[in-house]
């Protein structure tokens, strides 16, 4: 997660790497206790790129002039994102800006340190002048000079921009993070180097062993926990009919991607946590029944993502597709029966979406005979009362009948009753806007 | 092939429930387990496997272990992978999610030291159809074959390889390398060790987003490999559709510097590229799960002819 760059700034301070004074603004009538002398650069503090060219980062010269830009800078969303910090800080008169960042290269296994003389705003010249160094083994100052001078750096710069390296990378190893950026990093006429603008993107898995990254991340709204028993899941937030609830990244894509050449339209896509993950299965299998480990009481991802969908009133199916050799069939029941229940509580006006389930589970419990027990246990006692199931409820053995059953029931020829043909409002790709990278 | 029954396998973390699941169902399946490692447990065994506190002990008890499969929590893993190399095991199999990326950097720099495999984390393993079991497939899907199944997916792995069983198509190997940003054995590693391979007769890629491994795959492929490949690619209709907001992408993707991605790297890892390297190297993609199939059968015969 990307922390703000207030946030990263307290970490490089920390660490010893330059930064201006400054001081937080939550609104625009703490500008009258501010600290710092003016002249004062005011700057949003979101976590999307971009903010300078939007107008989040402005100059004041008094107290005036500093209330009037906060106002404006408060109401001014950066691709979506309006702030509740901003951050005051000294003006710095930079003769010249640098990039510097550390990053793990994926495909290398290995930290890179990145630096160029060609730094600020203009990323098509940062890119170009970028040079690297490769961290193949623990790292030792050398490795910043090496990067200081590949970036052309001469005298006494070798020494400060290393020496800011060297504490970005010790930065980077002591809180696992994925990056740490500095850009730009102003060097004044006298050789002054300064942190004007910083970014840290914490790793989510090492978290829970940093209990002061935990604290500032808590500070910030968690984009994952979109509900409760959901943490751990991962969605696309789409505006199509089809909700879908599937295992694992690659085949959560691979059913959008089915869907798509179905012509069917994806709406709200949620990938619970893969198979390795320990709370997939219950805590202590008993002895002797290695095959199926139950479950108590369900599969709570799976029910607390069934009711996450279900309150979306854009979705007129949810697709269901579960892959795991570990799939309990009576687990999967017990969680889909308990949400149909619920379903059918719930006042008469608000349709449900309807369900169509592809599970694949261990084999001597065939699909087969798992749907039975499904269909047995729907409680489809108000489907005789009232001649009509609230949610109707599709159990597909392969794939494609699953993808084909979910593309049918959102045509709306295919409804038969009028009140059912109230299509959704046509998605359209341009009523998304792609965030910037 | 390094993986056969007689190779003797420990289970790092048998007691965590994940382990206590995979190691009685590796055994089953012939894989040849000989201990499980719980440190400062009172369990002495699980399901007549051993239970040790150190893989010393498990290693003074049995002789060489060959391959050791972890499961131990994900902050754990670094620890038990370095246990492991200190005794003398050369192949790491790491089935845990959530491992912290610098800790798998300084396990790989120890492993290419030893000239050690790894594979995963947040792997399947891998699984020799009627032979051995070394990770999380479900055996049932599988059976012996001349397809190499490779995998960066889980879950996605099983579908295919199922699809494939359908179609009468075993595997001489399936191996997922592991979902995570940063994975100890790549594509490119094991399609070298394919290639070698008697039994593969057909290599079936399958790839999803994040990370460039993909791409260095079909390089690797067009420059060096001579059995054929079939490859599916998960998230194909990505292209069209709007990008979920940068912090919900998978981490693979947030791992590129902020300023890098806005300039010339933008499509890294992304599905348009690595069909486009794919397209570059000549290997046939196909369009879903199912197709798969239809693509081995068609190169099988090709190549047979």
């Amino acid at each position: 997660m990307d922390l703000l760059e207030y946030q990263a700034k307290e970490l490089f301070q920390a660490m010893g790497i330059p930064v201006l004074p400054s001081q937080q603004i939550s609104q625009p009538q703490d500008l009258k206790g501010l600290r710092i002398p003016y002249p004062v650069v005011l700057k949003s503090q979101v976590r999307r790129g971009g903010r300078g060219k939007a107008g989040g980062v402005r100059f004041a010269e008094n107290t005036i002039d500093a209330i009037a830009a906060a106002h404006a800078i408060f109401n001014l969303p950066i691709m979506g994102d309006y702030p509740d910090i901003i951050l005051a800080e000294a003006k710095y008169d930079a003769d010249r800006e640098f990039y510097l960042a550390v990053v793990l290269d994926t495909s290398l296994r290995r930290p890179v340190l990145l630096g160029s003389q060609e730094g600020g705003m203009n990323t098509e010249a940062t890119f170009s002048h970028v040079q690297r160094v490769i961290v193949d083994q623990d790292f030792s100052p050398f490795y910043a000079r090496r990067l200081a001078i590949k970036m052309g750096l001469k005298g006494k710069l070798i020494a400060s921009v290393s020496a800011v390296i060297e504490k970005m990378y010790r930065l980077f190893l002591q809180q696992d993070l994925d990056l740490v950026e500095i850009n730009p990093l102003g060097v004044s006429v006298d050789g002054e180097v300064m942190a004007l603008d910083g970014k840290v993107t914490v790793n989510d898995t090492a978290l829970n062993r940093h209990p002061h990254l935990q604290a500032l991340t808590a500070r910030l709204a968690h984009p994952r926990s979109l509900a409760p028993g959901l943490e751990q899941a991962t969605f696309w937030d789409l505006d199509g009919s089809i909700g879908v609830i599937s295992n694992g990244l690659g085949l959560t894509l691979t059913t959008l991607d089915l869907l798509y050449q179905a012509k069917g339209k994806p709406g709200r896509c949620l990938n619970l946590v893969g198979e390795a993950q320990q709370d997939w299965v219950s805590a202590s299998p008993p002895a002797g029944k290695v095959d199926y480990p139950t479950v108590a009481g369900g599969y709570p991802q799976l029910g607390a993502a069934l009711t996450y969908l279900s309150q979306d009133p854009r979705l007129q199916v949810i697709l269901i597709h579960l892959v795991s050799g570990l799939l309990d069939g009576g687990a999967i029941v017990d969680t889909i029966t308990a949400y149909l229940k619920r379903q059918e509580r719930l006042p008469k006006s608000r349709s449900a979406p309807a369900l169509v389930i592809r599970l694949l589970g261990p084999e001597p419990v065939s699909t087969q005979a798992l749907f039975t027990t499904l269909t047995a246990a729907i409680p489809n006692d108000s489907q005789q009362a009232s001649g009509e199931s609230k949610v109707p409820v599709f159990c597909c053995e392969t794939l494609t009948a699953a993808i084909a059953q979910a593309v049918l029931l959102t045509k709306p020829e295919k409804a038969d009753k009028p009140e059912k043909a109230n299509k959704p409002e046509k998605a359209t790709k341009a009523s998304r806007k792609k965030p910037a990278l | 092939m390094k993986f056969n029954p007689k190779s003797k396998v420990i289970v790092q973390g048998i007691l965590e429930p994940l382990g206590q699941i995979y190691a009685p169902q590796m055994k089953a399946y012939g894989t040849n387990v000989v201990a499980g490692i719980s440190p400062g447990g009172e369990q002495t065994e699980w399901q007549g496997i051993p239970v040790f506190d150190l893989v010393e002990q498990a290693i003074a008890a049995n002789g060489p272990v060959d391959t050791t499969v972890i499961l131990t929590p994900p902050y754990d893993v670094l620890d038990a992978a370095l246990e492991a190399l200190t005794a003398g095991i050369r192949q790491i199999i790491i089935l845990s999610q959530g491992v912290p990326p610098m800790d798998m950097v300084r396990l790989l720099r120890r492993a290419e030291k030893l000239e050690t495999l790894i594979v995963g984390p947040n792997s399947p393993g891998l699984i020799v159809p009627g032979q051995v079991l070394l990770g999380t497939h479900p055996p049932a899907w599988y059976q012996p074959g001349p397809v190499g199944l490779l995998s960066r997916s889980g879950t996605l792995t099983y579908e295919v390889a199922r699809e494939l069983t359908q179609a009468g198509l075993g595997q001489s190997i399936a191996l997922g390398i592991g979902g995570s940003p940063l994975v100890g054995s790549s594509l490119s590693q094991w399609l070298q060790i394919l290639d070698e391979d008697e039994q593969t007769e057909v290599i079936v890629l399958i790839g999803e987003l994040g990370t460039d491994q993909e791409e260095l795959a079909a390089e690797y492929i067009a420059e060096a490999i001579d059995t054929p490949v079939v490859a599916y690619l998960a998230g194909q209709s990505l292209p069209t559709l709007p990008l979920p907001s940068e912090a919900l992408l998978p981490p693979q993707h947030r791992i590129m510097p902020f300023s890098l991605r806005t300039a010339s790297a933008v499509d890294f890892g992304t599905p348009t590229r690595k069909l486009a390297a794919f397209k570059q190297a000549k290997i046939p993609v196909a369009q879903s799960p199912a197709q798969v199939p239809e693509w081995v059968k068609k190169v099988l015969k090709k190549k047979r002819a």
